[in-house]
């Protein structure tokens, strides 16, 4: 309708420009413009008509409407475009040889769709007015001689690789438009800004050619799953599924986590709405220490259309280090007792507590040797920072000196330890630490007031960030681990410990006869974190259960791992993916610290790789400019399978800290997810580089279409507008609305 | 002339039986010791700490020998004992102590709110089935029993009749002495027999026919002692008259330290 309107396309409009191609000044046609409305409206008024001021002036409208547009037409409106010079210009011809092109739609497979949009005549039309190139896309570009060359064999789709690849080759080549045939399934997860900015650059527009079904009727997918990349031995986990279904809503299937054969989680999940993504979470434990290699998997539904996308795999590093809790503790106390009972059944922590059994001695429990800790608690950063995690329990401020709590608050903030505060009647404002040093550490503000810890029962509620909490985590469905809190014994005491701070997480509050207060609180306090559990209460949940019920062991386990699990060793490897799909660079950062935590700059610092088929490499890290005691490199992985980075840090020919790290690179997974055409990626690329996105079945009016364009060897036309039909029907349209009015109000 | 013989026959009759008697030793000479064990109530009893002595009530066993039965029963030396003790642990040790004792028994689920539990005359006691599987339990979860002032193999054997049904699947093994129990605060390797006052003047220490001082113990599965059994001792007595100058001082300073050393034990393992 447009097109029959406004005589060319719409595209064609937004690529041109209007002008004026009468050549009288635009000056002289408003001129022109007001005398002529001027004088109609002179001789309206000379005419003193018998209806109102109303009918006039609709009446005058019109007429000077009419005056206006046929003036217009008189200097000769026209629509300057670039349009590429016929046999002067390549137009490149790119088409998806991915595996998912062999997906078969309604009408055979994608890649057999683009062949006979291709041999339908486009690629005829187009050889009529371009030099055509034709290129097979998979992890790079590939020049080919005709379609029968594609196979749909490739395991990977880079476009964003692929089109820079051209853009490059061709800079000395008048290209003056891409054709892209996909369905927009691409390997890295989409196309990045750096690579549309850089094919923009080239001004070479890009159409593209959606491939395959816009929208499944009948698939599962999984379409991410977020897990920890590194976790101690027997650590409990969680991983957040995110999946999606095209008619299946409503109905149930079961979702497991797999290490092998062995099933290490699973759970009926029900399905949501028809093509909206939900999660789904899954505690698993890590096992013990070494890679594990899990597949997180959907069942599979009755008429699924793919099931490859049904199922993930994800790469964990489980790690043999056994993280070392500090605990020291000012009194005997059960709370004492019962929480050493229930770290002693964690294999993975090692509790190391100290214990004021009286004014002058300390009871030391957990100590690797008879010099541990002997003169009390450490009083140099060597010596604490060996720990993992610290509690402090009803121990009062003034029991540490200044050089103490400076090392107590460093422990967090710079060695990126956990620091735990549990409740008695010696902590809080009780103990003096509103007035330390260590108070802005804590996540509360404390109150200052005294007698805050009282001897009363108080039972737990968990709050909305709680019930996320892994710390709290009893029973693995969410709705069931409440439930199981609402049932938990009362703890025997309770502390009012103080306003949480802001940025601090309550996790769970108290129900006490003094009104709700907060009982775990936790934030995030420099490299580390802090918490205040502000009962000693808690051995309630143990004497006053079952023998057989391990909810607290289950807490106290799981506080410690909060608490010490993810405190940094000396030298810390790290790379954005371990699990490397399709991927052959392996960005990598290591962190190196001496013994106090202090950022060494002058290491050696150098990964050994061990991967398949006897692969194995040298990566020397160069520090990074910016960023302290931090070493950066990038090792190719050659060939998937499975890889061990040990990395070693050398200060001076004394070693500083060693860490190992697992990675993984797999091949062709990818192609098989977003099964779907990716329209949105085809439709934001061909819209970025003003190209257009196409249906097969309009590809017929593309050969012209693709003339337009600023690139490649090109002229500028103009094409006449003052003909279009639409200038007609207007003057058409004002007239006959004239006489219309004029019968209607009896002047005619 | 023979009255008067009758007389002084009488008078050296009685002073030669007195003598002899003086000799034989002073069992008739009035004991030194109150065991009424009556004692004020402290004003802070109701003062809510971390720890309170918890003394058990449990039923006394009955048996053909009613002198016997009625010798020992849960309530011997109480409330004395436990709060001359408690005074000592108070001050001692850094344990929050409550000045008065707390009864506990095995037939309410309070018991499971105090970890640490003290009975006195266990070769005494006679739990019903019900009540073994509640210690039974209460052990399990973690609770520390602490047995006293039982001697010789008659009351051995009544104590087991119970404690066989508490755990008849755990022995009762000698407490080592380099188990942390004998050393959690006070060093206690020099042990010996802590008399109770029926033995006063103390030219012997044991009753019945036990003579050695016994420290056994049932561990539970991580080697912690669950149950600490002080057999042919009445540590009871030396903290009930450790205010009493007729009471050796030694025998007290023993009691005292294994007392607190077993709470300590309890609160840390």
């Amino acid at each position: 309708m447009f097109e029959f309107l406004f005589k060319y396309p719409a595209h064609v409009f937004s690529k041109g420009t209007i002008v004026l191609a009468g050549g009288w000044p635009v000056w002289l046609l408003i001129l022109v413009w007001a005398i002529a409305a001027a004088g109609l409206g002179w001789v309206m008024w000379q005419s003193k008509p018998t209806w109102s001021r109303m009918r006039s002036a609709s009446l005058w409208a019109l007429e000077a409407a009419v005056a206006c547009l046929l003036l217009l037409m008189l200097w000769q409106p026209a629509l300057s475009v670039s349009a590429l010079k016929p046999q002067q210009n390549i137009v490149a011809v790119v088409v998806d040889n991915s595996s998912s092109m062999k997906r078969t739609d309604a009408d055979g497979t994608r890649l057999d769709a683009a062949k006979k949009v291709l041999n339908a005549g486009l690629l005829k039309d187009l050889e009529k007015r371009f030099q055509v190139r034709l290129y097979s896309l998979d992890s790079s570009l590939h020049r080919i001689a005709d379609v029968n060359a594609l196979t749909g064999d490739a395991t990977v789709t880079k476009i964003g690789d692929g089109l820079r690849q051209l853009t490059a080759e061709s800079s000395g080549l008048p290209v003056g438009a891409v054709l892209l045939l996909s369905d927009g399934a691409d390997s890295s997860g989409g196309i990045d800004r750096q690579a549309i900015t850089e094919i923009r650059s080239h001004r070479i527009p890009v159409h593209t050619i959606g491939l395959g079904k816009e929208q499944l009727s009948k698939d599962l997918e999984i379409r991410g799953v977020d897990i920890a990349t590194r976790a101690l031995a027997d650590a409990r986990l969680s991983a957040v599924v995110r999946l999606r279904n095209r008619g299946f809503g409503g109905q149930r299937t079961k979702l497991e986590i797999r290490d092998g054969s062995k099933v290490l989680a699973a759970k009926e999940v029900t399905l949501g709405k028809d093509g909206q993504e939900q999660a789904e979470s899954l505690l698993f434990s890590a096992g013990l220490a070494g890679a594990r290699h899990l597949t997180v998997a959907l069942k599979a539904m009755d008429g699924e259309e793919n099931q490859a996308n049904n199922s993930v795999s994800r790469f964990i590093a489980v790690e043999a280090r056994k993280p070392k809790v500090l605990y020291v503790e000012g009194e005997p106390k059960w709370e004492f007792k019962f929480i050493r009972r229930a770290v002693e059944e964690d294999r993975s922590l090692v509790l190391v507590t100290m214990l004021r059994t009286t004014q002058n001695k300390i009871y030391r429990q957990g100590v690797a040797n008879n010099k541990d800790l002997e003169n009390g608690f450490p009083t140099t950063a060597e010596e604490l920072f060996q720990y993992d995690g610290l509690i402090i329990g009803s121990v009062e401020s003034g029991y540490f000196n200044m050089n103490q709590q400076e090392l107590i608050r460093q422990f967090a903030d710079r060695r990126g330890g956990g620091v735990l505060f549990l409740g008695g009647r010696n902590t809080m404002s009780d103990g003096g630490y509103d007035k330390s040093a260590m108070s802005e550490m804590f996540p509360v503000s404390m109150t200052g007031a005294k007698g805050t810890f009282e001897r009363e029962v108080a039972s737990v509620e968990l709050t909305p960030a709680g019930r996320d909490s892994l710390i709290l985590r009893l029973v693995e469905d969410p709705e069931k681990n409440v439930a199981r809190w609402k049932t938990m014994p009362k703890l025997a005491d309770f502390q009012a410990a103080g306003t949480p701070k802001p940025g601090a997480l309550v996790l769970a509050e108290m129900v006490t006869p003094k009104g709700k207060m907060p009982l775990l609180i936790t934030e995030n306090y420099g490299r580390g974190r802090t918490a205040v559990f502000a009962t000693s209460g808690s051995w309630r949940w143990q004497m006053t259960q079952p023998k057989e019920d391990q909810t607290h062991e289950m807490f106290w386990q799981q506080m410690m791992r909060w608490l010490a699990s993810t405190s940094p060793g000396q030298v810390v490897g790290s790379t954005p993916n371990a699990l490397l799909s399709d991927e052959g660079k392996l960005p990598l950062r290591i962190d190196v610290r001496d013994k106090n935590f202090i950022p060494v700059a002058d290491a050696d610092v150098r990964a050994h790789i061990m991967g398949p088929q006897s692969t194995a490499a040298e990566v020397k890290l160069t520090p990074d400019p910016v960023i302290p005691g931090a070493y950066i490199g990038e090792y190719t992985v050659p060939i998937a399978g499975d890889y061990v980075a040990e990395i070693e840090a050398i200060r001076n020919g004394q070693r500083v800290g060693a860490d190992t790290m697992l990675f993984r690179r797999e091949d062709g997974v990818t192609e098989n997810f977003y099964s779907e055409q990716n329209k949105e990626l085809l439709e934001k690329l061909a819209e970025e580089t003003g190209g257009r996105y196409w249906k097969p079945a309009d590809a017929g009016k593309l050969a012209t279409d693709v003339a337009y364009s600023e690139a490649g060897v090109t002229s500028r036309e103009t094409y006449d507008l003052w003909n279009m039909p639409i200038f007609f029907l207007l003057l058409l349209a004002m007239r006959a609305g004239e006489w219309l009015l004029r019968r209607k109000w009896g002047a005619v | 002339m023979r009255r008067k013989f009758a007389v002084s026959a009488l008078v050296f009759g009685l002073l030669a039986v007195s003598t002899l008697l003086a000799q034989r030793g002073r069992r008739f000479q009035s004991s030194p010791f109150d065991e009424s064990g009556e004692v004020a109530t402290p004003k802070d009893a109701n003062e809510k700490t971390e720890w309170a002595f918890a003394r058990l009530r449990y039923p006394s066993i009955q048996s053909g020998n009613q002198m016997w039965s009625m010798r020992g029963n849960w309530a011997i030396d109480y409330p004395k004992a436990d709060r001359q003790f408690v005074s000592g642990v108070r001050r001692l040790s850094r344990v929050h102590a409550r000045s008065v004792e707390q009864v506990v028994d095995l037939d309410s689920d309070d018991i499971f709110n105090w970890p640490w539990i003290y009975v006195v005359e266990s070769g005494h006691w006679d739990l019903t089935d019900a009540q073994c599987a509640k210690l039974r339990e209460y052990l399990l979860r973690g609770g520390f029993l602490m047995t006293d002032d039982f001697h010789g193999t008659y009351e051995w054997e009544v104590f087991m009749a119970s404690m066989s049904r508490v755990f008849p699947d755990r022995p009762v093994k000698d407490i080592p002495n380099n188990d942390p129990i004998f050393h959690v605060i006070f060093d206690t390797d020099q042990r010996f027999q802590v008399p109770g006052t029926v033995n006063w003047p103390f030219t012997k220490t044991y009753e019945y026919d036990g003579y050695e001082a016994e420290w056994k113990g049932i561990y539970d599965d991580k080697g912690r002692v669950m149950v600490a059994i002080c057999h042919n001792m009445d540590l009871g007595d030396a903290w009930e008259h450790a205010d009493n100058p007729a009471y050796p001082e030694k025998y007290t300073g023993l009691a005292y330290r294994i007392g607190i050393n077993y709470i300590v034990y309890a609160m840390t393992h």
